[in-house]
């Protein structure tokens, strides 16, 4: 049964529909998938409490005070949104594998790049979803409050939330296309999120403590993980600057000026692609199935 | 003066004036027939002269006391040279002109309206376009500068001119004007100078006050400049009900204190400045108090920053809602010299994590600062690189978890306020966006989250049966 009748000996060639067919499987998945409900479900209401509890009292402060929500909104994005990515990568081929659907997916007239990329687009879209439904509960909450909302603000860090999804996606399907068992990938995903999270910033702090790094060494360490990118992309959407964050902050907007969040854009999509181009790689090597 | 005009216009204009002078009273000058400048020299000193609609030349020099009218707000258009209007003599009044296109040369300072030993000058509901400075009071004690709108040249910050500068002058008024793209508005020598209800943006210093005593300011709106007001050298300053918000930048402050002694500063808002009170010894004199009452610190990265030697300032009253760091130092050491609450009245405080048994509106614990991570802050600068992050946060943690990391308190406030205290309402400023925009885009987003769930489900006519699917 293992080799398909009259299957062709000769190499297609990529078929993009074949990927847009398997990304549909997947987002359709990702809709009976109780994790990511729980995921969706998670995110909007922390981002709408945030709306809720952030309000600031208008009589009290004049206008204004959506800088102080967004900001809030940005550091649960921080926390959730690599969670939520890096597990749903490191889990969704693993877990296929584990429950032999990946095999009997292979069986098909697919390739493997073909599926990787396909499953790769399909949990983009679901991130997607997940992340403008958080995004529009927080601004439906705002609106039905009629509290201060800057709503280009609102969209452009719900973008910006999909792209360190993106990114930390790829990390976590590169988990997925590497390791056995869905178990072992899920520890890894759960570990890869307290480095980008915790350990990769504690650790540049203490060595800004121990050997007084200098602020361009400081600036350049932090820019290469992918969730401070996002951040410091963020602060200059909500900003317009740097400047609030001390010398290193100050060094970067004298260094590069109006660049920082094009550089901030070019670390997350330069994840995204290493990541996505080592996943297809370990994936085609396909010893794991 | 008048010099250069032939004789004959000139003659021709001064029977002209004088016969409307005679008949009318007040001098009507229309554009083109004679020079503004002219007019001017024919008045006799405290005539009303009343500007007709169009365009007037600039360059003029008003050496009497003169009232400028303008009707149907005619230009006096200065050709981009030299300043527009100069004023050398005492009570001159400027009302309803445009006042349009002054050079643009810095050490000349070239402006709107420049002028010397000119007491009691009121310049009153003009409009300054393209102006490098807006206007250059010298001497001009009793000047009154009331609801007039700014706006300087498109130039970068420190190229522009100062859209309101006076110097050596005493009991000045400066009322309900409107300053958009200046450089500073600066107060020289200006005792005794009453600034109220001003709004002031996207300038570099909203307010700027050197060696000026006795000040009054009041209800003014300082937005979006890179240092709200910043007082330096002065003493006896009253700043009450003004708006300090989002004053930003590498060295952003709401309100900059620098050598001031016996500031009163109540009912003033903070908001959304990187930093929203700083102070750098203030009060300079050793037996002086400063009270600083009902202030709001709201959403600024740094509330309250003051020097690591400033002591005896006294708040009371004040809330501290959610600044990133409510109050620091700028070098290590705690404020402990300055007083945090005053006769059993401390300041609310939104991060105040103690109880109130008694229900008497004061916390039952004191409140202190004594953040590892703003403590981190003060000895390493660079740290504040990491405000924010969650590992900014977990470093907090840690030091509220294992106390042996905890560092000396920077302040202690014994009598926190449970509550926020009551403030007269705010003057609103930015309007806010239209809640149906907001509705619309936050709709939008969920919009996007559905069509993407349901374009995995829409059947298409080529669609391929994979992985056992229906």
């Amino acid at each position: 049964m293992t080799a398909a009748v009259g299957a062709p000996t000769v190499p297609r060639t990529f078929e993009l529909r074949l990927v847009s067919v398997i990304a549909r499987k997947v987002i359709r998945e990702a809709s009976r998938d109780r994790w990511f409900w729980l995921y969706c479900a998670g995110f909007a209401a922390l981002a709408g409490a945030i709306t809720v509890t952030a309000v600031p009292d208008q009589n009290l402060i004049g206008s204004g005070g959506f800088g102080r929500t967004a900001a809030s909104l940005v550091a649960l994005v921080q926390l959730v949104v690599p969670l939520m990515a890096l597990t749903l990568g490191a889990r969704y081929l693993a877990g296929e594998r584990d429950s032999g659907t990946l095999v009997f997916l292979l069986c098909h007239p697919v390739s493997r790049t073909e599926v990787l990329l396909g499953t790769y687009v399909g949990l983009a879209g679901s991130m997607f979803a997940a992340v403008t439904t958080g995004f529009g509960a927080a601004g439906l909450f705002s609106a039905l409050r009629s509290a201060p909302t800057d709503p280009v603000l609102l969209v452009s860090l719900a973008a910006l939330s999909w792209l360190l999804s993106l990114a930390m996606l790829g990390i976590g399907l590169l988990i997925s296309s590497t390791v056995r068992s869905a178990s072992t990938a899920l520890g890894m995903a759960l570990f890869v999120w307290l480095s980008v999270v915790f350990l990769g910033d504690l650790g540049v702090m203490g060595t800004v403590v121990a050997t007084r790094l200098p602020v361009s060494a400081l600036f350049a360490t932090v820019m290469v993980n992918p969730v401070e990118a996002f951040r410091l992309a963020s602060v200059v959407a909500l900003d317009g600057s740097l400047d609030a964050l001390g010398p290193a902050g100050t060094y970067a907007v004298d260094r590069f000026g109006d660049g920082i969040a094009n550089i901030a854009l070019g670390v997350m999509a330069a994840w995204t692609v290493s990541a996505v181009g080592a996943a297809v790689l370990a994936f085609r090597r396909g010893d794991q199935t | 003066m008048g010099g250069g005009a032939p004789r004959s216009l000139l003659y021709a204009a001064v029977v002209a004036v004088g016969l409307i002078a005679t008949m009318a009273g007040p001098v009507v000058a229309a554009p083109g027939e004679v020079s503004l400048q002219d007019v001017i020299d024919a008045a006799d000193p405290g005539d009303i002269v009343t500007l007709t609609a169009g365009t007037y030349d600039g360059g003029i020099t008003i050496d009497k006391p003169l009232t400028l009218v303008g009707e149907g707000w005619p230009v006096i258009d200065g050709g981009g040279e030299g300043s527009v209007v100069t004023v050398v003599a005492p009570d001159v009044t400027i009302r309803g002109v445009v006042i349009a296109n002054s050079g643009n040369r810095l050490d000349r300072e070239n402006s709107g309206i420049t002028s010397d030993l000119s007491p009691r000058l009121r310049i009153i509901d003009n409009r300054f376009q393209n102006v490098l400075f807006g206007m250059f009071l010298r001497h001009a004690h009793g000047a009154e500068i009331r609801d007039n709108e700014i706006g300087g040249m498109d130039l970068f910050i420190a190229r522009r001119g100062d859209g309101i500068r006076i110097w050596q002058t005493t009991d000045a008024v400066v009322e309900g004007n409107h300053v958009a793209n200046g450089r500073d508005s600066v107060f020289w020598f200006a005792d005794r100078v009453t600034v109220r209800n001003n709004h002031v943006e996207d300038g570099r210093y909203g307010l700027h006050f050197m060696y000026s005593d006795d000040a009054f300011v009041e209800g003014n709106v300082l937005e979006n400049n890179s240092v709200g007001a910043f007082l330096m050298y002065s003493t006896d300053l009253t700043m009450t009900g003004n708006v300090f918000r989002s004053n930003r930048g590498p060295s952003g402050y709401g309100l900059g204190l620098k050598d001031v002694d016996g500031l009163t500063a109540s009912g003033n808002r903070f908001v959304e400045n990187r930093v929203g009170l700083y102070a750098d010894n203030s009060p300079s004199k050793v037996d002086l108090y400063h009270h600083l009452e009902s202030n709001v610190f709201a959403f600024n990265n740094i509330g309250v920053l003051l020097g690591s030697t400033v002591a005896r300032n006294v708040f009371t009253g004040n809330a501290f809602i959610d600044n990133s760091v409510q109050v620091a130092s700028d070098s290590t050491g705690g404020l402990l010299d300055n007083e945090w609450s005053y006769e059993g009245v401390g300041n609310h405080w939104s991060d105040f994590a103690g109880f109130d048994a008694d229900s008497d509106g004061i916390g039952d614990i004191a409140y202190q600062i004594d953040n590892l991570f703003t403590d981190l802050i003060e000895r390493y600068p660079e740290m504040a690189f990491f405000s924010g992050t969650p590992a900014a946060q977990a470093v907090d943690m840690a030091s509220k978890t294992f106390p042996s990391l905890r560092p000396e308190p920077i302040l202690t406030d014994d009598s926190p306020l449970i509550r926020i205290p009551a403030f007269p309402p705010a003057p609103m400023t930015t309007e806010a966006t239209s809640g149906l925009v907001v509705l619309v885009a936050s709709l939008g987003l969920l919009l996007a989250a559905l069509v993407v769930m349901a374009g995995g489900r829409f059947r298409f006519s080529d669609r391929i049966v994979l992985g056992g699917t229906t």
